[in-house]
C-alpha cells in the first residue's frame, strides 16, 4: 500500500490513456496497453492491469465513456472513447504536465551542475 | 487534481451503482482482464514461447489480479460499509470463537443493563411521563394548599373557586380527586376507581375524546348534584362495552345513581395521577350525591379534600405563578380568617406532587437509580478488563495486522465493533430481563388498596434509553483497550513473540486501575446497602404502641353504596355481632382509620378548656373515630377513666378519649377527666386517657392524638375499617370477614382484607424497598467486582509464571511467591476500599435524610464492609496465588 508511488504512476497513466484515446479514437484495454508499450518502448515498465483501474477512474470522472463491442479478432470487448470533458481535461493536464516536467528538468539540471 | 480521495458527485454515484451491482461488476471486470491476459499469452506463444511459460509471462506483465480487484472495489463501493460489514462478520466470528468470554461479558452486561432499564422504566412511568396522553404536560402543575405548620393539605372547593377566578398567570385550573366508586346494579357491583373532576378537566390536560364528548358548558356550572354524566376510560369501554359506539348515551349506575356516559377518553390517557389508571370521570359537583352528604361539603371552606391541577398561562414561569398564588392565598388568609388564617398555597411540578405514588417513590427510585448506575460502571470496568486481557492475548494478532498495513483506526474500529456487538447482545438479554420485570413496579407499593398500576412497560423512551446505554458502555469499555492496542509498538510485540516475562506494563497498570475502581464502587454499593438494611431493621424494631399480631382488618366504603349514617350504623352493628360469634375470635371493633396508613388521616381544629394556644399554634389535631373495644383489641393500655360504650351514640353527650401526649401538651395540671374539648361545633367531655401509639408512621415523633366514639361523629364518606382479633389463624378470620359482610349486605364489598401485620409492613415499604433492592444491587456489584479482581490477579499470575519459575529455581520459597501475589491483591483491595470509603463519605450527606435513627457514617458498617471486602479480595487473590506456588520451575522455564 505504498500510496505515494502509485499516485504519481496513476496520474501519469491517466494522462497517457487520455492522450492515446484522443489520438487513436475508441480502443479496448488491450489495445491501449499495446499502444503505451509501443510508444514507451522499454523505458516504462507497466503492470498492464493498472490500465483497467485507471480506465475505471477516468470513467467515473466522466472523462471517457465505455461501450461493449466486438474486437478485430471477433471477440467481445469493451471499447473506450474520450468524452468532451475528457478532451478539456487532457488539455489542462497536458499543459500541467509540461509545466511540471519543465520545472523538474530545470531543478535536475541545477543539481547536475553542482555535482560536476 | 486527480487525487484518490476526490469525492465528486459522479464518483459517489459510481460507488452507489457499484455497491448495488457489486457482483455483476466483479464478473465484468474479471472478464475484461481474463481476456487481456489471454491475448497477452497468445502474443507470447506467437513469438515462440511454450504455452505454460507464456501464461506465466502474461501474468507477470499484467500484475497482481487480486490487488486490482481490490482497487476496483474501492473505487466502486463505499469502503466504509464494506469495512463495517467485514468488521461485523469478523467480530461475530471472534465472539463465537471464545464462548466463555462472550458468555461472561454478555451475562455481565445483561445484569447491568437489565437492572438499569427496569429502574429507568419505573422512573419513566412515574416521574418522567406522569401525565401520558396529555398535551404539553410540562405546563401542568399541582396546586397544594399549605397549612399554617407548612404541611401540605388538600384544597377546599371554595378556595379552588377563588384561585381559579383570580389567578392571571394560570391559564386554567381543575379539580381532580381520586375516589373508589361502586359501579353496577343490584345484581353485580364492582369497585371502580374514578376521579371527580371539574368540567374543564380535559381542557386543562388538553385531551380529546376518542368518541363522544367531554363535559359541556352547562355541565361545568356550580349547580350541585345536577349533572349525572360520566366519561369512561378506553379500557373500561373495551371491557364493558366491547368498544361499541352505543356506549355513548348508555346508563351506568354509579353509587346507586344512574349516570349517562357522554364520552370515552383516548387509550393513552389514564387520569391525572402518575402511574395509576382510572376508569371513570364524573363532575366534582356530583360529590355530595356520590357520597350521600348533600351539598355542605362543597360549601364549607374548611372542608379541604380536593387535589388541584393548574396549567400555567403561556409565557408564565412557575416561579411567577407561584408568587402570584402565594400573594392571593395570603390575601385569602386574611379575608377568610375564620377558616384560612395562616394558610398559604404553592405550585409544584406534577412529578413532585405529594399525592399519588410518586411522592413515596421519588426517594427510593432516586437511590435505586444511583445504585444501578454504580453497578453499570462496574460492568463497564469489568468488560474493559476482560477486553484488556484479551487484547493482551491478541497483541500478536494486532501486531501482525499493523505490520501488514492495517491502520490503527481500523483496529480501534474493530475493537469497538466487537464491544458494541457484545453490548447489543447484552442489551437484548437485559431487555428480556426488564420486560420480565415490567410489571414489577407494584413491588414498590405497599399492599394497600389503590387504583391499578399502569405498567409503563418498554415503550420507545425506555428502548431509546437502553440503546444509549449500550452505546455508552461500548464507548466507555473500549477506550482503554483501544488506546492500548494502538499504542502497542509493532516491532516490540512481534519480537516478544509470546514471551511473557514482563509484557505490557502499561496495560497492567490500566487493568490494576480498573480493578481498584471496581473494588471502590463495590465498597460504596455495599456500605450504602448496609446503611439501608440497618436503618430498615432499626425502623422495624420500633414498637408501634399496639399489638399488631393475630389481628385481621377489612375495609368497607359505605358511601359508595349510598348508606346514610343510620344504615351504616346498622351495618356495623350486625357485622360486629356476626363476627363475634366466629370461633376463635376474641374481640371485634371498628374505626375509620387504621394506624400506620400512609395517608395522613383526618384532623380536627380543637379548643381545649383552660389551654391558651400560642400565636399561630397548630391546633389541628389528628384523631380516630373508634367503636367500643378498640383499645382492648389493640392492647393499647387505658391509663385513666373508661373506654367508650355502645351508649356513646348521637343521642348521648359527646365524649372523648385522649392520649398521654395530648394531656402533656394541653392539660398539664390536675384532673384530666371531665375536662371539655371543643370540636365539630360542640363540646366533648374527656372520659379517658390512653397510652401513646404510632399514628402515621413508625418513625414519627409522638404527637397529641385523640379518639371519639364513631357512633357520635360518623359520616358516611369516612372510611370504615373492621378489626378482628383471633386466637386461631388470621387467614380464617379474614375469610370470615369477607363471608359475614356479604351475609349482612351483599352490596357492600370488603376491600383491603389483610393481616394488620402486613398493613404495617406496608407502611415500611419505602425502607424495605430501599433495603432489599439495594442489597440485591450491592450483591451484584460485589460479585462483579470480585470477578474483576480475581481476573486481574489470575491474569497477572499467568503472565508471570515464567518469572515465578525463575524465582523458584533461584531458591525462592513457594510462600515468597504467595506473598508476592497476595500483596498485589491486597494492594488493590486496600486502595479500592480507601477510595470506596471516601466516595461513600462524600455521598453520605445526601443519604442522611433516608436513614432513621442513625448517622450515615455508621462506623460499624464502614469497618465491617472494609474488612469483608479485604478478606474477599484476599480470597480472590489467593486462588491464583496457590496455583503460582505450585509452579514447577522446569515447566515454567520451558513454557514458551
Amino acid at each position: 500500500m505504498d500510496t505515494k508511488r502509485s499516485e504519481v504512476l496513476q496520474g501519469t497513466l491517466d494522462l497517457m490513456i487520455l492522450k492515446t484515446l484522443h489520438a487513436l479514437g475508441p480502443l479496448h484495454g488491450f489495445g491501449i496497453a499495446r499502444r503505451i508499450e509501443q510508444v514507451s518502448r522499454d523505458v516504462l515498465q507497466l503492470n498492464e492491469g493498472t490500465v483497467y483501474t485507471s480506465l475505471l477512474r477516468l470513467q467515473q470522472r466522466g472523462w471517457i465513456a465505455a461501450e461493449w463491442g466486438t474486437s478485430e479478432n471477433n471477440r467481445k470487448a469493451k471499447f473506450y472513447s474520450i468524452t468532451k470533458r475528457g478532451e478539456k481535461q487532457l488539455q489542462v493536464e497536458a499543459e500541467n504536465w509540461e509545466r511540471i516536467s519543465d520545472v523538474i528538468g530545470r531543478v535536475l539540471r541545477i543539481e547536475g551542475e553542482r555535482e560536476s | 487534481m486527480s487525487s484518490r480521495r476526490e469525492f465528486t458527485l459522479r464518483a459517489v454515484a459510481g460507488k452507489l451503482l457499484g455497491f448495488l451491482r457489486g457482483r455483476q461488476h466483479d464478473s465484468e471486470f474479471d472478464e475484461e482482464m481474463q481476456e487481456h491476459l489471454q491475448r497477452l499469452a497468445e502474443r507470447f506463444v506467437a513469438r515462440g514461447m511454450p504455452e505454460e511459460e507464456a501464461a506465466a509471462a502474461a501474468r507477470r506483465q499484467f500484475g497482481n489480479l487480486t490487488l486490482l480487484q481490490e482497487d476496483r472495489r474501492e473505487l466502486q463501493t463505499f469502503l466504509f460499509f464494506e469495512a463495517l460489514w467485514r468488521d461485523l462478520r469478523f467480530s461475530l466470528r471472534t465472539i463465537l470463537k471464545s464462548p466463555g468470554f462472550t458468555a461472561t461479558a454478555v451475562l455481565t452486561l445483561a445484569l447491568g443493563i437489565g437492572a438499569n432499564t427496569t429502574i429507568f422504566s419505573w422512573i419513566h412511568s412515574v416521574l418522567l411521563n406522569p401525565l401520558p396522553g396529555a398535551g404539553q404536560p410540562e405546563r401542568v402543575m399541582e396546586l397544594e394548599s399549605l397549612a399554617p405548620s407548612g404541611e401540605w393539605v388538600p384544597t377546599s372547593y371554595l378556595d379552588f373557586h377563588d384561585f381559579r377566578d383570580h389567578l392571571k398567570l394560570v391559564e386554567s385550573m381543575s379539580l381532580a380527586q381520586p375516589m373508589a366508586l361502586a359501579v353496577g346494579d343490584d345484581v353485580r357491583v364492582e369497585r371502580v376507581w374514578g376521579e371527580t373532576v371539574s368540567g374543564n378537566f380535559f381542557d386543562v390536560l388538553r385531551v380529546q375524546p376518542d368518541i363522544g364528548r367531554f363535559f359541556s358548558g352547562v355541565e361545568r356550572d356550580d349547580a350541585q348534584n345536577a349533572h349525572p354524566v360520566a366519561v369512561i376510560s378506553h379500557s373500561f369501554w373495551h371491557s364493558h362495552y366491547n368498544e361499541s359506539a352505543s356506549a355513548i348515551g348508555a346508563v351506568l349506575r354509579v353509587n346507586r345513581t344512574p349516570y349517562t356516559i357522554i364520552g370515552v377518553a383516548p387509550k393513552e390517557f389514564h387520569g391525572s395521577m402518575a402511574g395509576l389508571s382510572f376508569d371513570l370521570w364524573v363532575p366534582a359537583t356530583m360529590y355530595g350525591q356520590l357520597t350521600a352528604t348533600g351539598t355542605w361539603m362543597l360549601e364549607d371552606r374548611k372542608n379541604r379534600m380536593f387535589r388541584v391541577l393548574a396549567r400555567l398561562a403561556p409565557g408564565a414561569t412557575l416561579g411567577q405563578a407561584r408568587s402570584e398564588l402565594a400573594s392571593l392565598a395570603g390575601f385569602m388568609a386574611k379575608a377568610d380568617a375564620d377558616t384560612n388564617e395562616g394558610m398559604s398555597a404553592t405550585l409544584l411540578p406534577v412529578w413532585k406532587s405529594h399525592y399519588g405514588i410518586q411522592g413515596s417513590l421519588l426517594a427510593p427510585l432516586t437511590i435505586l437509580f444511583g445504585a444501578s448506575g454504580v453497578v453499570l460502571l462496574i460492568v463497564c470496568a469489568n468488560i474493559a478488563n476482560l477486553l484488556l486481557v484479551r487484547a493482551a492475548d491478541r497483541s500478536k494478532e494486532f501486531g501482525i495486522r499493523v505490520a501488514l498495513g492495517a491502520s490503527p483506526i481500523r483496529l480501534v474500529r474493530q475493537l469497538s465493533t466487537e464491544v458494541l456487538m457484545l453490548a447489543v447482545l447484552g442489551s437484548a438479554a437485559g431487555l428480556l430481563i426488564a420486560s420480565w420485570l415490567s410489571g414489577s413496579l407494584r413491588w414498590l407499593l405497599p399492599l394497600t388498596e389503590a387504583p391499578r398500576l399502569q405498567s409503563g412497560g418498554l415503550d420507545s423512551g425506555v428502548l431509546l434509553f437502553t440503546a444509549a446505554l449500550a452505546v455508552a458502555i461500548a464507548a466507555l469499555a473500549s477506550i482503554g483497550p483501544a488506546l492500548h492496542a494502538t499504542r502497542d509498538n509493532v516491532t516490540e510485540t512481534l519480537k516478544a513473540g509470546g514471551r511473557n516475562g514482563t509484557s505490557g506494563t502499561q496495560s497492567n497498570r490500566l487493568r490494576s486501575l480498573l480493578a481498584t475502581c471496581e473494588v471502590a464502587l463495590a465498597v460504596t454499593a455495599l456500605i450504602g446497602a448496609g446503611l439501608f438494611v440497618k436503618s430498615f431493621y432499626r425502623v422495624k424494631s420500633i414498637q408501634p404502641g399496639f399489638d399488631r399480631n393475630q389481628v385481621a382488618i377489612a375495609r368497607f366504603n359505605l358511601s359508595a353504596v349510598n348508606f346514610d349514617a343510620q344504615q351504616a350504623d346498622a351495618f356495623c352493628k350486625h357485622l360486629r355481632e356476626r363476627l363475634e360469634r366466629q370461633p376463635g375470635v376474641t374481640a371485634v371493633t371498628y374505626a375509620d382509620y387504621v394506624p400506620l396508613s400512609l395517608g395522613e388521616g383526618s384532623w380536627e381544629d380543637l379548643q381545649v378548656e383552660g389551654y391558651v394556644p400560642g400565636r399561630s399554634e397548630n391546633m389541628k389535631i389528628y384523631r380516630n373515630l373508634v367503636a367500643p373495644g378498640y383499645f382492648t383489641l389493640m392492647k393499647i393500655p387505658l391509663i385513666e377513666g373508661r373506654d367508650f360504650t355502645m351508649q356513646d351514640d348521637s343521642s348521648h353527650p359527646p365524649v372523648m378519649i385522649v392520649t398521654r401526649e395530648f394531656v402533656r401538651r394541653f392539660i398539664p395540671s390536675s384532673s384530666v377527666l371531665n375536662r371539655k374539648v371543643y370540636g365539630w361545633g360542640k363540646w366533648f367531655t374527656i372520659v379517658g386517657v390512653v397510652q401513646d401509639s404510632k399514628i402515621h408512621r413508625l418513625t414519627e415523633n409522638t404527637r397529641p392524638y385523640f379518639y371519639v366514639p364513631i357512633r357520635q361523629i360518623y359520616r358516611p364518606e369516612t372510611d370504615l375499617a373492621f378489626y378482628v382479633r383471633t386466637l386461631g389463624s388470621v387467614n380464617e378470620a379474614m375469610q370470615s370477614m369477607r363471608r359475614e359482610s356479604q351475609g349482612v349486605d351483599a352490596m357492600v364489598p370488603a376491600s383491603g382484607v389483610m393481616p394488620l401485620n402486613e398493613w404495617i409492613a406496608g407502611s415500611l415499604f419505602g425502607q424495605r424497598i430501599a433495603a432489599s433492592l439495594l442489597s440485591v444491587l450491592a450483591a451484584i456489584a460485589f460479585v462483579l467486582a470480585s470477578i474483576g479482581l480475581y481476573g486481574v490477579v489470575a491474569y497477572t499470575v499467568a503472565q508471570r509464571t515464567q518469572e515465578f519459575g525463575i524465582r523458584l529455581s533461584l531458591g525462592a520459597q513457594p510462600r515468597d511467591v504467595l506473598r508476592l501475589i497476595v500483596k498485589q491483591g491486597l494492594r488493590f483491595a486496600l486502595a479500592g476500599t480507601a477510595m470506596g470509603v471516601g466516595l461513600t463519605l462524600l455521598l453520605a450527606r445526601s443519604l442522611k435524610d433516608f436513614l432513621v435513627n442513625m448517622s450515615a457514617d455508621d462506623p460499624l458498617i464502614f469497618t465491617g464492609t472494609a474488612v469483608f471486602v479485604i478478606v474477599l479480595a484476599l480470597t480472590a487473590a489467593a486462588i491464583p496465588a496457590r496455583r503460582a506456588m505450585r509452579v514447577d520451575p522446569m515447566v515454567a522455564l520451558k513454557y514458551e
